[in-house]
């Protein structure tokens, strides 16, 4: 009974939206009230991102992960069901936020209330107007660890020479092995799909140092419980990135629902929950810089 | 004349051997594929022929008449689907197949347009297909029509009902594949390439038996990658590590995205490749075998026999996957088999196609900034100084780079068709170039990224779209019609002294082939980005065309979007013929 009302209320809102297009007009509708009164919160998120969202097993709908419990939070604290779904990463995340909260997919994934792990960034704010970025929960950076072969993980980087590699595939990570010192650790770096992968990498033997986000690095060691496998404590030299912030993303017109969640992580990181949730999966939470 | 009658005695032969089955319902064969071209009373194969010449013998609708020319009918593919019909359609048997976006089959009455069947593939929610939902076509071979879907899976239908006869999924659409291109026959085997938005694939040849789709052999297009020929591996592409470092070649792209071509003289099927990954060519030195490349492989074990790159270390995301269409012409005073090319980079290649050899390549485009000609000798590029888009690095803004063609191609996917009378390739092609930067902040997956941002735009005051009349003997341009919106949609030449192609505003256009001069045209109510195709039914002569705005151009906005920002969706099958009397 729920989803058939969810359904027609989805509807109802996508025909206001054809209206506000044909003539410039606010919309009356207040999306804060409609997820109480529906009585379900529609979240995306990544697919294949863990320790964030992933389907265990794979291509279940089981989903784990911090965004998963964090939306689950949030859902409980509005007094809601949480109606949860993964959505593939597309080139970029104008793409993901078209497709996850403000149009919604060509194939007919409906368009979400909140996505989730959307970079809390000033260039992407005006870049997709259409969606409001807030509620920034997490200060993600770039951070590496080393198997038992190397065992000093923090040498200055470009002694890594000679040293087994690994990254996921087309991320910074990736670029950051292929391209710096003068390309001198490119033949050693091994690809995988995702940054977890590439830490898990350590322990299985496939590679002596990995390069993926801090969450991804921690979650990784702590899922592996193998005293070996160690995290790099200082910087990478010259790293891309300095860091970036995390939050998340809702429809430009649902700034009341976007209120009531950044009211409900600001009292989550006040009271010890975000810490919580971090921890459960071995991540140390950094509050983000302009939380 | 002569042909008719022959081909009458040869039906007559056919069905007094195999009496108790009528030859129409059996349907055709795969040698009945390999004479599509000349039997103008059907249209069995994309492309009218395996080697995809789109030249048809007909000439009862002609430069005379063809200002003549009215609808017969119009069918649509209904449903709020409006969305890229980039499809050619099939005739048999008084039965005209297409294939719609959103991976649809449509099996209309050839004489009235009323539908016969409609296959609807269940799509999963979670794809997300980087370039539109388009498809391209089908094939029909014996009862089945057979074609590939969003979600990389190969269907085969039975013609007369739409049912499913086998279904098999070729990749993971998980993993990032997807399937768009027309399926390719050949000796009862369906060939396909793949496709993919996402970074991590590598390209793929792929040949099924035809009754039941089981997989005979796979060919990899990176080198280092293993072949398979009956469930057993069967050599390595190229050579390990020649011309990608590490691991690389793991993910190096190289799909197949256009499907392929097949020359019986020769024995070759030849399939494009795309482009190499990740897009930072500065990532990856070497040539990176075989990407933006055209492959000639042997149909019965899947080998590789020559290859040909066309953009060494592609830096541009051109992509090589263009078509190449074999043919006989006389250079120098030797008879020759060639193929010929217009690659996404802007350059028209003529190749010898018994062994991969550059002939002649001449540039088709108004504009190439990143080499200036090919040379002859060696067969690569003569790369322009500060023609490659540069390395991102640290977190400044790079500098800006012009570069035409844009990424988009001088000529994307749209195929080009090669008059046997005329002698001429007529190339659908777009002026275009693009600003590219490097962009340091830039965020993919929720992760910062070192992304590139660009900009498309026109390059001339009057179009960006020009059919072009390429003479692949000197490679020069005879004529050219040029077009305000982009073309995004295939070409078919006749024995008429014909041209026809489809505008984005709408029309189909019949051009002289001689000439160039435009000699009809009529609006289809939405842009034309399909391919036409002509055939002969009760005597008199077809034209067919699908209509439906759509395809990766409106993806890109900017400058370029201007031009059709007025074209609405749509989603129809128009036929066309003479008047009667």
């Amino acid at each position: 009974m729920g989803k058939q009302a969810t359904g027609i209320g989805r509807r109802a809102f996508l025909a206001g939206g054809l209206v506000a297009l044909a003539a410039p007009m606010p919309l009356s509708a207040a999306p804060l009230a409609k997820v109480r009164e529906l009585g379900t919160l529609r979240v995306a998120v990544y697919k294949h991102n863990r320790p964030w969202s992933w389907a265990e097993p794979d291509n279940s709908t089981n989903l784990r992960g911090i965004d998963v419990d964090l939306a689950g939070a949030i859902a409980r604290t509005l007094g809601v069901k949480l109606d949860i779904e993964e959505f593939t990463a597309g080139d970029d995340m104008a793409t993901d936020l078209r497709n996850a909260v403000w149009r919604g997919g060509l194939l007919g994934f409906k368009p979400a209330d909140i996505m989730m792990h959307v970079p809390f960034d000033r260039q992407l704010m005006v870049e997709n107007d259409q969606c409001a970025i807030l509620a920034p929960y997490y200060r993600e950076s770039f951070a590496a660890a080393c198997g038992p072969e190397q065992n000093d993980c923090d040498v200055p980087a470009p002694q890594y020479r000679g040293r087994r590699m690994a990254a996921a595939v087309a991320t910074i990570p990736d670029i950051y092995l292929l391209s710096s010192f003068g390309g001198t650790l490119r033949s050693s770096v091994t690809h995988f799909n995702t940054g977890h992968d590439a830490v898990l990498a350590l322990g299985t033997g496939q590679a002596d140092v990995a390069v993926a986000t801090k969450a991804e690095v921690e979650a990784a060691i702590f899922d592996m419980k193998n005293p070996a496998i160690h995290p790099r404590k200082r910087a990478l030299e010259a790293m891309m990135s300095p860091g970036w912030d995390i939050g998340m993303a809702v429809k430009e017109n649902s700034r009341s629902l976007g209120d009531a969640v950044e009211g409900i992580i600001g009292k989550m990181s006040a009271d010890g929950q975000m810490k919580a949730i971090f921890g459960a999966y071995g991540v140390e939470w950094r509050p983000a810089l302009s939380a | 004349m002569k042909g008719r009658i022959s081909r009458y005695v040869a039906s007559f032969a056919a069905l007094s051997i195999a009496a108790a089955t009528p030859l129409l319902a059996a349907g055709p064969t795969s040698q009945d594929l390999l004479n599509d071209a000349n039997t103008p009373g059907d249209v069995l194969t994309y492309g009218m022929g395996p080697q995809a010449q789109r030249f048809s013998t007909l000439a009862k609708v002609n430069v005379d008449n063809v200002k003549n020319m009215v609808p017969a009918f119009a069918a649509s593919l209904g449903g709020e689907k409006q969305r890229g019909q980039e499809a050619q359609p099939l005739v048999y048997d008084g039965t005209i197949y297409v294939t719609g976006s959103y991976s649809r089959v449509f099996a209309f009455d050839a004489r009235t347009g009323e539908k016969k069947w409609e296959y609807s593939a269940r799509l999963p929610d979670g794809i997300m297909p980087c370039c539109d939902v388009v498809n391209r076509g089908a094939a029909i071979h014996g009862d089945k029509i057979i074609f590939a879907t969003l979600d990389a899976h190969l269907i085969a239908l039975n013609r007369h009902t739409g049912k499913v006869i086998w279904n098999k999924t070729t990749s993971d659409y998980q993993a990032g594949y997807s399937a768009t291109a027309a399926p390719l026959i050949v000796k009862d085997m369906v060939i396909t390439g793949n496709s993919g938005g996402e970074f991590g694939i590598i390209g793929e040849v792929q040949a099924r038996n035809v009754d039941t789709g089981e997989l005979i052999w796979s060919r990899p297009t990176i080198e280092g990658n293993m072949g398979t020929l009956k469930g057993q591996p069967n050599g390595m592409t190229g050579k390990l590590n020649a011309s990608w470092p590490g691991d690389m070649y793991k993910t190096g792209g190289g799909a197949t995205w256009l499907g392929g071509t097949y020359d019986p003289d020769t024995n070759l099927i030849f399939f494009g490749t795309g482009n190499p990954g990740p897009w930072n060519s500065h990532l990856r030195p070497g040539d990176n075998l075989y990407t933006s490349s055209t492959l000639a492989i042997d149909p019965d074990t899947g080998v590789i026999k020559w290859h040909y790159q066309t953009t060494p270390h592609d830096g541009w995301d051109f992509d090589g996957v263009n078509e190449f269409i074999p043919f006989d012409a006389t250079v120098n005073g030797k008879a020759m088999k060639l193929g010929a090319k217009a690659d996404r980079n802007g350059y028209f290649y003529v190749l010898d196609r018994t062994n991969g050899k550059l002939v002649n390549a001449s540039k088709f485009v108004m504009q190439t900034t990143w080499a200036n000609g090919i040379n002859l000798k060696t067969g690569r590029p003569n790369y322009t100084e500060d023609g490659r888009p540069g390395a991102p690095s640290g977190t400044e803004k790079g500098k800006v780079v012009f570069s035409s063609p844009s990424f988009l191609g001088g000529k994307n996917w749209m195929p080009m068709a090669y008059s046997k009378d005329t002698g001429l390739f007529y190339v659908p092609s777009n002026d275009w170039g693009m600003d590219i930067w490097n962009e340091p902040i830039a965020y993919k997956k929720g992760s910062a990224y070192l992304g590139a941002g660009f900009t498309i735009k026109p390059i001339a005051e009057d179009h960006i779209g020009a059919l072009r009349a390429m003479d692949p003997k000197t490679g020069k341009i005879v004529w050219e019609y040029k077009n305000k919106a982009p073309l995004w949609g295939g070409v078919l030449t006749t024995a008429g002294n014909l041209v026809f192609t489809g505008t984005p505003e709408g029309y189909l256009k019949a051009f002289n082939a001689k000439t160039g001069e435009e000699l009809w045209k009529f609006n289809t109510g939405s842009g034309v980005v399909g391919s036409p195709i002509t055939w002969e039914q009760d005597g008199e002569q077809y034209v067919a065309v699908m209509s439906g705005w759509g395809g990766a151009v409106p993806l890109w906005g900017g400058e370029v979007a201007k031009t059709f920002k007025e074209i609405s969706q749509g989603g129809s099958l128009w036929v066309f013929k003479l008047p009667k009397g």
